[in-house]
């Protein structure tokens, strides 16, 4: 602390208007301990002034020197990856939008079942009994071919024996007679004398 | 001043319009100060000349955004701040810091001894108070500059100046006392 009527470091930078200047330097030379804690200050300004300025080791790249230029990662992130990148986050938040974004009860109402079965059993019913009655038909229709084929086949044989029935009955008979004329000549034979 | 401001603003309006001389005239203009500037907040060589470049690099870059193209010092300072304080960070805590380079060239009309100590004395002030000295009395800004390049009122910079003297004119003592002024 100083009895100074101003900070001395103020004075020490220059911060003081001219006015105070003179009177702090008044006040220096007929106060031994703040001239010497202003002697003090100036002193530790100078020695901080020991340290020169350096020279860079090297200097600082220019804007036409390649450092400026974007690096290999600059390029290749300005190029299709962050294209690719983009899109896909683009792709994503619109999906995590939609999802959090869509209304509750948008849509097609819930379907009536009962209708929909009601519906069903008249188209059902509509459509399987002409499909029944053609089966039917056809089956019938089947059946009476194999009918006929059966009763032609059974005719034909019919026929076939009776033909086969004539024929033995006519040999029969031929055998018969044969057999008579035979019997009438051995008694023909028998009674002459 | 008033001639480089002048001509700052000119080799900036000039960058602006993709002059590309322009703005290699600003980097040989303004990078022996930033470099010594940084070199002082990171006490490292290697960490200060890169800072420099990516100082120069994000200037370039943000060349459209200046507001005030005679400010250009003051505005190149703090992006010099922002990187310089994003090293620091990066560093903590202060005491794992490696340890600052002693240069050992000659020093001038100085001897050694009290160069290396105000080395050491400044080593020792925390980061902000070390800066408030750099921006003073290394690169000679005025306290509204400084206020701009700190982004803080000119009341804290002089506190954190002051302080940072008052320590300094202590530690310092000794070595004044031995005659060395």
């Amino acid at each position: 602390m100083t009895c100074s009527p101003y900070d001395p470091k103020d004075f020490l930078f220059g911060e003081l208007s001219a006015a105070q200047g003179r009177e702090i330097e008044e006040h220096l030379q007929s106060c031994p301990e703040c001239r010497e804690e202003f002697e003090r200050l100036r002193l530790t300004q100078t020695a901080l002034h020991s340290l020169r300025e350096e020279e860079p080791p090297r200097r600082i790249a220019f804007v036409s020197d390649r450092v400026f230029e974007p690096r290999w990662w600059s390029k290749l992130w300005q190029s299709g990856p962050r294209l690719g990148f983009a899109s896909a986050a683009m792709l994503a938040a619109a999906i995590l939008i939609h999802g959090f974004a869509r209304p509750v009860s948008i849509g097609p109402p819930p379907p009536d079942t009962a209708a929909i079965e009601a519906r069903i059993g008249a188209e059902v019913a509509r459509r399987i009994e002409p499909a029944v009655r053609a089966a039917v038909a056809e089956s019938e229709a089947r059946q009476a071919r194999k009918t006929e084929e059966l009763v032609a086949a059974a005719r034909k044989n019919f026929e076939l024996q009776r033909d086969a029935d004539h024929v033995a009955i006519a040999e029969t008979l031929t055998l018969l007679q044969k057999k008579y004329m035979v019997q009438v000549a051995s008694a023909d034979w028998g009674t002459r004398p | 001043m008033i001639f480089r401001e002048v001509e700052d603003r000119d080799l900036v309006a000039k960058a602006r319009r993709g002059d590309v001389e322009a703005f290699n005239l600003l980097v040989s203009r303004w990078e022996k100060r930033v470099f010594n500037y940084l070199l002082r907040l990171a006490r490292n060589r290697e960490d200060a000349l890169d800072l420099s470049q990516e100082v120069f690099l994000k200037a370039y870059q943000n060349l459209g955004k200046i507001e005030d193209a005679g400010r250009f010092g003051s505005w190149l300072f703090r992006i010099a701040h922002n990187e310089a304080f994003s090293l620091l960070r990066k560093r903590k805590p202060e005491a794992d810091a490696p340890e600052a380079e002693i240069d050992a060239r000659p020093r001038h009309s100085f001897p050694i001894e009290l160069s290396l100590a105000v080395e050491n004395a400044l080593a020792r002030l925390a980061a902000d108070q070390r800066e408030a000295v750099i921006l003073k009395i290394y690169q000679g800004f005025k306290f509204e500059e400084m206020a701009e390049v700190l982004s803080c009122p000119v009341s804290t910079v002089k506190s954190r100046l002051y302080t940072a003297l008052d320590l300094l004119k202590d530690t310092l003592a000794p070595i004044q006392t031995r005659g060395v002024q």
